[in-house]
């Protein structure tokens, strides 16, 4: 049974849970003290860990991600909030030129055991408030790039990040957040003890034969919803949630390929020199025959402020039947 | 130059603007977090006035009363607000990223973003040997950024006509200022960057005036930028949808009792520059002229899908 919980809550739990176990995990962000940040996904953890454990920065995230860089050198754990994942164009460069090469610099010597957790997606709040950037991310080598997509992966997930010695960036969903766990029809059953789900391994989420759809984050719910209705017109999706883009699980979405010859990627984050190509290319050269491929992106544009554009450029629900009907049916 | 009298009509169009915003919240026409800056008003209409269209002016994510005193159309931007394709920027931009570059008024979502951009116009004045000026205005949340110090850096070395107001209503969402700055005041951090700092009463609109003539003055004369740290208070949640628990409802309500509006109101009638019955009827105007407004708004259609590819380059798609 679904417990009463958000996904946000989810990870604020899963946040506890850690840091109970380790005193080296601590948290540096925007309002992630006194309000338990502005989602709810630190709710709680002043309270029970002081405040200079779980410390309300100043609009500082230059400092913030530096910062972090200073703390696991001296062997802390780090989570730092961005608040969105926008925001990061701020302090990019700890993040891409220190967090991301610090262990290979220094000949694998120095480790940056850091959790650098942000929202990201859609929800009408236009060009500056919207973007996934998982893509970006992943570009930039010695990133771990996780987004879930439901409640029990939320928290999993989140406690291998602590874990990892490499840095994860890990980007929550927004509509999701705020989501209740027995409103997901998948994941929402989440325990109340600790578990890990390996960072790098996909889950299929529908099992299926005609083709299949591979997707992270929010829109394995809008495919998920879609693959419902494919159903109702004969058409059989296997719906894989790939839960990381770096690492990218090949192995698992081949290994569906192989049984439905069509794949449909499907990115809320930009669609070149992203995802989906990075997907399709990896498919493509593991040898096995792929009779059809898809991408279903946001069609390089910056999100727009009206949602009567939005809608026209992110993917959902039925954009996403629309693409898959078209893949399968197009012989 | 605006008069009291004026500046007090500039408020009760600003209250009645925003307002008319929250109206487009609860039916869902607005998405995202919007963010008003009643009670702040004081500080908008303290600016009016004073700016030509060749001085600029960069905002933030509560940026509507800045636009208004920067002269941009009120339709246009209420448009843009509600997601129209008659708005300001066709319904591209939305609410927190009003752009009129006629006035050559922007604004970001980015917190410190604005403040480098308002250097960047002030140079292109000194390279145009122009004597226009440049205004950032910010929250006290924005003085804490890494931009923030290295725009101001650079206007200081440059003497840069730049003002800066920063709106200090002692919170940045749920941190209070006094958590997350090392100095009392903004104002008195201006001496390090060689510049002007004030710091007024942000409720009194007279006072806000002065200052930021004196400043826009100053800077026109090639003296250099100017900090005027402006004490406010946010009358409602950092964003429409904020449950605001982070502040008492004591603090709230003691602090609401001060209204601006109020204030500025009982000068005017103190003053007797108008009787208690035009005030009234000019507040009922207004309000009337705004509702008007948001009516013929809400019959603008709205951008169409096919639209959504445009604007990526100059060329087209
Ligand atoms: C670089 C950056 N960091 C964080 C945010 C999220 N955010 C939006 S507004 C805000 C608080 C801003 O406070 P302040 O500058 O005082 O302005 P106010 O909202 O009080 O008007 C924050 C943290 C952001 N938009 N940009």
């Amino acid at each position: 049974m679904a417990r009463n919980l958000n996904l946000s809550q989810c990870i604020a739990e899963s946040l506890k849970l850690e840091m109970e176990r380790d005193d080296s995990v601590v948290v540096l962000g925007e309002d992630v003290g006194k309000q338990g940040g502005v989602f709810g996904s630190t709710r709680g953890l002043q309270k029970s860990f002081g405040a200079t454990r779980v410390l309300d920065t100043p609009i500082s995230e230059t400092a913030i991600t530096g910062m972090g860089v200073g703390l696991a050198m001296e062997g802390y754990r780090p989570i730092l909030e961005i608040m969105f994942v926008d925001f990061m164009g701020v302090c990019l460069d700890q993040i891409y030129n220190a967090i991301a090469k610090n262990h290979y610099m220094s000949g694998g010597k120095v480790r940056m055991p850091i959790v650098i957790k942000t929202a990201g997606g859609c929800i009408g709040s236009g060009a500056q408030h919207s973007q996934c950037l998982w893509g970006t991310f992943a570009h930039l080598p010695g990133l771990k790039v996780v987004a879930p997509s439901n409640p029990f992966d939320a928290k999993g997930l989140m406690a291998a990040a602590i874990v990892s010695d490499d840095p994860v960036v890990f980007i929550e969903h927004k509509k999701l957040l705020l989501t209740r766990a027995e409103d997901f029809p998948f994941g929402s059953d989440v325990p109340q003890e600790r578990y890990e789900i390996p960072i790098g391994k996909a889950s299929v989420v529908l099992e299926g034969s005609d083709l299949t759809i591979a997707t992270l984050s929010g829109t394995v719910l809008s495919s998920y919803a879609a693959a419902k209705r494919l159903e109702k017109e004969g058409i059989s999706a296997e719906l894989i949630d790939l839960r990381s883009v770096v690492p990218l699980d090949v192995e698992t979405v081949s290994a569906s390929v192989a049984k439905t010859g069509k794949l449909l990627v499907v990115d809320e984050d930009y669609l070149s020199f992203g995802l989906s190509a990075e997907l399709v290319t990896r498919v493509l050269e593991s040898g096995i025959e792929m009779k059809k491929f898809g991408r279903h992106a946001v069609p390089d544009v910056p999100i727009p402020g009206a949602v009567t554009l939005e809608e026209a450029v992110v993917p959902g629900e039925e954009s996403i039947f629309v693409a898959a009907q078209r893949l399968v049916r197009s012989e | 130059m605006a008069t009291l009298r004026q500046r007090y009509s500039y408020m009760v169009w600003m209250r009645e603007f925003e307002l008319a915003c929250l109206e487009g919240v609860a039916t869902r026409e607005i998405h995202g977090e919007l963010h008003t800056a009643i009670g702040q008003e004081a500080i908008g209409a303290g600016m009016a006035g004073f700016l030509r269209a060749d001085d600029a002016m960069c905002s933030t994510h509560r940026n509507h009363l800045h636009a208004i005193a920067k002269g941009v159309d009120m339709r246009k931007m209420l448009a843009e607000i509600f997601e129209r394709e008659s708005g300001l920027c066709g319904g591209f931009g939305g609410h927190m990223h009003l752009m009129d570059s006629s006035l050559k008024f922007s604004a970001t979502g980015i917190v410190g973003a604005g403040m480098p951009v308002a250097a960047g116009h002030a140079y292109a004045s000194r390279l145009r040997g122009s004597d226009s000026v440049a205004v950032a205005v910010v929250g006290d949340g924005a003085v804490n950024t890494g931009a923030f110090h290295e725009a101001m850096n650079i206007a200081g070395v440059l003497k840069l006509p730049l003002v800066v107001v920063v709106e200090n209503n002692e919170w940045a969402i749920s941190v209070p200022f006094s958590a997350a700055s090392a100095t009392e005041t903004i104002a008195e951090r201006a001496q390090m960057w060689a510049a002007q700092g004030m710091r007024v009463d942000g409720n009194d609109v007279e006072a806000v005036a002065s200052a930021f003539g004196e400043a826009v003055a100053r800077a026109r004369r090639g003296e250099g930028p100017t900090i005027i740290e402006a004490m406010c208070y946010r009358f409602r949640g950092h964003f429409e949808g904020d449950a605001d628990t982070y502040r008492t409802e004591q603090e709230k309500e003691d602090r609401r009792s001060v209204d601006p509006l109020a204030i500025t109101r009982k000068k005017v009638l103190d003053s007797q520059l108008a009787t208690q019955a035009e005030l009234e009827a000019e507040e009922s105007s207004i309000a009337r002229e705004v509702k008007k407004m948001l009516g013929e708004v809400r019959l603008d259609p709205k951008p169409s899908s096919e639209m959504a590819l445009q604007h990526v380059f100059v060329g087209g798609e």
